[in-house]
Formats: structure tokens, C-alpha cells, sequence
């Protein structure tokens, strides 16, 4: 479910991409064209090493810690909404609990708005994904892993 | 020579190699000595091993965002309730987290037995079998895995995270638990 071989491939031959992994997550966000005063869509893929998930973004307690995004738009840009994929549902065996988590690859779109009164040019905006991943053997403590977003304003 | 060979695939076929790695891997540090603590509970009181030697002794190591832990809180109660006049101490060890938030997420569980706060991480550390998870803080091995300490102060039973056939009832420790006691050790 979590799995797409596109996005797969992205990962590897994503041109422009901006790329940032740590030993559980890897992170490309694939670079913007926008143009000032519209509307535009950023797409951040990550891809969970294999035999580990990752915590969705809806979770279904409230302390267990979500899959978050966060951008400093740094006022080039206004985030409208991020939206990521459903969680895949990860039974605990022996309960009627379930998780919902991401494992595989999976994708964030990310829709925001272009400053009306912008100077053309190449701009780098700082992000960070939260997560917290489980392997077989063991939980890791919450992490944080940072990236960045490059946006080219025509 | 053909002796040999039977015996051989009698072993590979009983599933004997598997086995013998699953004890190694799955219940590490048997028989030593569980390194000693002393915690403050979130109800403010200190608590040490040295101080419930001569019980037996179930730790659960835990962590408020740790799902497997959560899924595991209630059947750790309905243990206590079962074996608190058998001579058990139930504790769990929360690692390095803020009282305020223990507090908060465990309120639901009613626990009924001591947590415990371990917020350096030190002790979780001293529990963290030597090579497992070379990769982790020495501190984060342990998170949610679960102990039973004997009597004499010595580890018994040591049940590492498996998240692909988790036991959220913890029916392997009742097993070992139910055994030491019959047994008295």
C-alpha cells in the first residue's frame, strides 16, 4: 500500500531534488517553479527504511507522537495545507489496538501561496520532519530529521 | 557417518539451531546480577532494588509516545492485581521524561504500582544488553521490554521489544513468573 515504485524511482532520479536522510528516513523534496502573487504545490517524498514504520499523521491516541511537517517559509511563501496519506493500519497482536503508521514510500503535498511582491531568484526554505519509528525490536525515541525545500521564483 | 547425517537433520528439521538463536537473542543477560537503582516514583517516594530484594521483581521499561508500551499498560495492572500477594513488585521505569507528562499519559492506565523516573536515561542504560542495538543510545534499547528479577536480585527472564509477535498479555512472563514462584527461587 505504501509502496509506490514511481515514487521510488523519483527518489533516485528526481532532478534539482534536495535530498536529506538520516539511518531511518530519507527525505527529498523535489525543487518549485512559482511564479509571485499564485498558488503552487510542493511535494516532499520520504521513504522509510525497510523494516521500520513510522507513526501516521493521524494517530490514534493522543500521546503517540504523529508524522509532522514543518516549513519556515522564511515570508517567501504562505503554507496553505499539507496533506499527507492515510496511515496503514499495524495491528499490536494480542490487543484489539491498532497503529496506524507509514512504512515504504509515501508522499507529502504541501499547497502554498507566492508573495504578491517578490524578487525573481532561487530561494532555500528550511524544513523539518518529526517522526517516531518502531523496527522489529525496538521503539526509537521521537526525531527529528531537516531538509530543504528549493523554490525558483520566475 | 549416516548416524551423524540423521542426527544433523533431526536438529535442522526440529527447528534446533532457530531455537537456541532465539534464546540468545530474545532473553539476554539471564542470571546476572540486575544492576541496581534507585528512582523516584511520580508519587515523589524513592524506590531501590536493594529495597525489594527478596521479592521477585517485574520491570517494564517505558516511554509515553512508546505505542507497544501503552498497548501493554493495562495487562502490566491486571498482573499486579493478580501476583501482589504473591510476593511481586511490579515497576515500571518510564525513561527520560518530563514527571509532568508521565503523569498525564499513565493517569489513564490507574496504575496501582510504582512508576518510576528515570530521567537521565542512566538506568534504561545499564539494562541495555552488551551488542544489542550498537546503533541506538544505550538508554533506548530497553524501551519497552519487559523483566522479572528473582528473589536473589538476579535477571530471570529479559523480553526484548518483538513488535512482530508482540505479547501485550505478557503470557511468557506470567509463564516465568508462575515458575518461580512454584518453585520458590
Amino acid at each position: 500500500m505504501m509502496v509506490h515504485w514511481p515514487y521510488i524511482l523519483l527518489l533516485y532520479f528526481l532532478p534539482c531534488k534536495e535530498q536529506t536522510s538520516d539511518n531511518i528516513v530519507k527525505v527529498i523534496a523535489s525543487e518549485v517553479t512559482a511564479y509571485p502573487g499564485k498558488s503552487g504545490v510542493l511535494y516532499i517524498y520520504v521513504e522509510v527504511k525497510r523494516g521500520y514504520h513510522i507513526q501516521a499523521n493521524k494517530v490514534n491516541d493522543e500521546f503517540i507522537i504523529p508524522t509532522t511537517l514543518e516549513i519556515n517559509t522564511g515570508g517567501i511563501i504562505t503554507i496553505g495545507k499539507h496533506s499527507f496519506p492515510a496511515g496503514k493500519k499495524f495491528r499490536l497482536e494480542g490487543t484489539n489496538d491498532y497503529l496506524l503508521v507509514y512504512d515504504g514510500v509515501f508522499k507529502i503535498i504541501t499547497s502554498f501561496n507566492t508573495r504578491e511582491k517578490i524578487q525573481q531568484g532561487n530561494y532555500t526554505l528550511d524544513a523539518q520532519l518529526r517522526y517516531q519509528a518502531c523496527d522489529a525490536k525496538t521503539c526509537f525515541s521521537p526525531r527529528t530529521v531537516a531538509f530543504s525545500v528549493a523554490v525558483r521564483i520566475v | 557417518m549416516k548416524g551423524f547425517l540423521t542426527f544433523i537433520s533431526i536438529v535442522i528439521l526440529s527447528g534446533g539451531p532457530v531455537a537456541l538463536y532465539g534464546q540468545q537473542t530474545e532473553q539476554p543477560m539471564i542470571g546476572q546480577p540486575a544492576p541496581l537503582f534507585k528512582l523516584q516514583s511520580i508519587d515523589g517516594k524513592t524506590w531501590s532494588l536493594d529495597q525489594v530484594k527478596g521479592m521477585y521483581v517485574v520491570i517494564h521499561f517505558a516511554a509515553t509516545w512508546c505505542p507497544f508500551c501503552n498497548a501493554e499498560a493495562p495487562h502490566l495492572e491486571e498482573l499486579y492485581q493478580h501476583y501482589r500477594n504473591k510476593n511481586v513488585q511490579v515497576f515500571i521505569v518510564d525513561v527520560k521524561e518530563d514527571k509532568g507528562l508521565v503523569e498525564k499519559s499513565f493517569e489513564r492506565f490507574h496504575f496501582s504500582f510504582p512508576v518510576l523516573l528515570d530521567t537521565s536515561g542512566a538506568v534504561s542504560a545499564k539494562y541495555a544488553p552488551e551488542g544489542v542495538q550498537p546503533d541506538l543510545a544505550r538508554h533506548e534499547v530497553p524501551i519497552a521490554s519487559n523483566l522479572v528479577i528473582d528473589k536473589e536480585g538476579k535477571i530471570r527472564f529479559y523480553s526484548l521489544l518483538n513488535t512482530v509477535s508482540f505479547d501485550a498479555k505478557l503470557t511468557k512472563l506470567k509463564e516465568q513468573l508462575d515458575e518461580l514462584i512454584k518453585d520458590g527461587n
